[in-house]
């Protein structure tokens, strides 16, 4: 009797918070009038801000496996002196508010400080060019990559490479064809939920590089300048393209052969 | 060949200190130790992941101390097997074989085929039984031709049934590919039947080592005694009552372990373990004439039955004494529980150590 009503309670819970979710997108989607959504979708600025933004964020993505995949993998298999300390320093995007990322990553790249100096004098600028808003991509969406990649590699037995390794496989090569095969899927999904963070960021882009503009800073500026009505159809666009990428990657993810 | 010589490393909390023992080309040997003693991080030692700061390890002529565990030419199977759960049977067992030639598909039939896993070959590793999964494992292990096999528990997960037939399997196997072996197991009773040398690991040392019928017979320590479980175990003093004589020197003495007292051969004084094998010790509801000496009243505390042979358990002055005798003679002594009965035990019987 108490597992049922509690059951129930679960149920209605679970019920309401789907609703939170779903709800104002699917109203948000039923305020586009097809019409409207039509001549977004050929509105040249429109277009190019969702390009931009899903290069950009795939740009982040790749940069943060990269960076993040070697050290997820150390500390996944080994402590080092510091391993915790890193830990935690990786996780701090997570509880910082975007602005004062944007903010940080201003004073840290902007022309007048040393890095951002040192880097533009090599060509590489970021306020108010395209690696402004991939350096604020990453900074918001290399935690959920890394993390993704550490518990993947953390959930493969590290047994399975030594057996490898007796097998006459180098550590590379153990690692090739056992860790990350068996480790791919998590990767990819953190990967994925970090592609996904990268797409939705709007704080720490908007500081750093406001033009040229991403799809959130477009919708943003579209509702400051011109209201709601001009926002709806654009915003509509950036849901149904990101939705869209989410299921594709989702459909080529490898199958758990397990 | 494998011989380790006074090798010492640690790896997390585990430390081993100065371990020596060696198995002869095509031999089987055996590293007991209760759980947690450090027998996976001892084999995973000689297998090459753990840097050895101390001593030599040796695989044939070889001194493979720093080498990776690639080059060291090992199978290991782990006791849970670790079988690649992305891969086939076949893929699992041609792992190490690497290239799709024909002679390495011959390999992995063959195996399968002594190892009566044929069918399952294009399996997942999914749904196989633990059996089968151990097969595969030891298949995967021995078809790049190592001359070393290393074994985890092989037999702790499977039934009794399955244990022997694996037992017979890996013995015409070791035979067939003239493999050096070494197995680490808790099971006492693997090391009796299987080993042509045992080494017994506890407290991060080789407690001790050499043939089984050496190491079962004469345990070196309290440890190993009490490990083996090669009898009851008293802890005493040994102070002589006679003339020392013989060589190697040899002296009449008693063994103190509180109330009770034993006569026994002695090579030394002082503190001392006494080890009393449970068929060494007659039970008798009738005193013992032929025993003038090491006789004792007993009472009868419990009776196990195992087969054709019968453990009593006895009260000797508030030592539990264990005595093994024949089914048979128990049930015509009718032993019960608080019956009086007289032990006898030879002082030449009782293992000083």
């Amino acid at each position: 009797m108490v597992a049922r009503s509690l059951r129930l309670a679960g149920v209605l819970l679970g019920a309401l918070l789907v609703l939170l979710i779903v709800g104002p997108l699917l109203r948000l989607v039923w305020e586009a009038s097809p019409g409207a959504l039509a001549d977004a979708a050929r509105d040249r600025e429109i277009r190019d801000s969702i390009t931009l933004t899903i290069l950009t964020a795939s740009a982040a993505t790749m940069l943060a496996l990269i960076l993040g995949v070697p050290l997820a993998y150390a500390l996944a298999r080994t402590r080092f002196p510091g391993s915790q300390l890193v830990r935690g320093l990786l996780d701090l995007p997570v509880v910082i508010p975007h602005p004062v990322a944007g903010i940080a990553l201003l004073l840290f790249l902007g022309r007048h400080s040393t890095v951002g100096g040192a880097l533009g004098a090599l060509g590489l600028e970021f306020v108010s060019h395209v690696p402004g808003i991939i350096a604020g991509m990453l900074f918001v969406s290399a935690p959920l990559v890394m993390n993704g990649a550490r518990e993947a590699f953390a959930a493969v037995d590290p047994k399975l490479e030594r057996v490898a390794r007796t097998l006459g496989d180098t550590p590379w090569e153990a690692f090739r064809r056992v860790t990350l095969p068996l480790s791919a899927r998590g990767i990819l999904a953190g990967a994925l939920l970090g592609w996904g963070r990268s797409v939705s960021e709007f704080g720490a882009i908007v500081i750093l590089t406001y033009n040229p503009k991403v799809a959130s800073i477009l919708i943003f500026d579209r509702f400051t300048v011109y209201g709601l009505p001009a926002a709806v159809p654009a915003a509509v666009l950036l849901l149904a393209v990101a939705l869209g990428v989410f299921v594709l990657l989702r459909l080529l993810e490898p199958a758990d052969r397990g | 060949m494998i011989r380790l010589e006074g090798v010492s490393f640690a790896i997390g909390d585990f430390r081993l200190t100065d371990a020596s023992f060696e198995i002869p080309a095509g031999g089987y040997g055996l590293v007991i130790g209760p759980t947690g003693s450090g027998k996976t991080s001892l084999l995973e030692a000689i297998a090459g992941h753990v840097p050895i700061p101390e001593g030599r390890i040796w695989l044939g002529d070889r001194d493979v101390t720093r080498l990776p565990p690639e080059q060291r030419g090992i199978g290991f199977v782990y006791q849970a097997y670790h079988l690649f759960p992305h891969h086939s049977v076949r893929e699992n067992i041609g792992y190490g074989l690497r290239l799709a030639s024909a002679d390495a598909r011959a390999r992995v039939e063959e195996l399968a085929s002594l190892l009566g896993i044929g069918p399952l070959l294009d399996r997942r590793i999914r749904g196989l039984s633990g059996g089968e999964q151990q097969r595969v494992a030891l298949a995967r292990a021995l078809a790049p031709r190592p001359a070393i096999l290393l074994l985890d528990e092989p037999f702790a997960a499977v039934d009794p049934v399955l244990r022997r037939v694996l037992r017979r399997e890996l013995q015409e196997l070791r035979e067939r590919e003239g493999l050096t072996t070494l197995h680490v197991t808790h099971d006492v009773e693997d090391a009796m039947r299987l080993g042509d040398m045992v080494a017994v690991l506890g407290n991060g040392r080789i407690q001790q080592a050499g043939p089984p019928s050496q190491v079962f017979r004469y345990p070196n320590s309290a440890f190993v005694a009490h490990f083996i479980g090669a009898g009851t175990v008293l802890q005493g003093r040994i102070v002589r009552t006679g003339p020392t004589g013989g060589d190697p020197p040899r002296l009449d003495a008693r063994f103190e372990s509180g109330p009770l007292v034993l006569e026994v051969i002695a090579e030394r004084e002082g503190d001392a373990h006494a080890v009393l094998r449970p068929e060494d010790i007659l039970v008798s509801r009738t005193p013992f004439p032929d025993y003038p000496r090491n006789r004792f009243p007993a009472r009868v505390l419990r009776t196990e039955l195992q087969g054709p042979v019968t453990h009593v358990h006895l009260d000797v002055s508030g030592e539990t004494i264990v005595a093994s005798i024949t089914t048979a003679t128990a049930q015509s002594l009718d032993l019960r529980p608080r019956d009086q009965v007289e032990i006898a035990v030879k002082a030449t019987a009782i293992h000083l150590i």
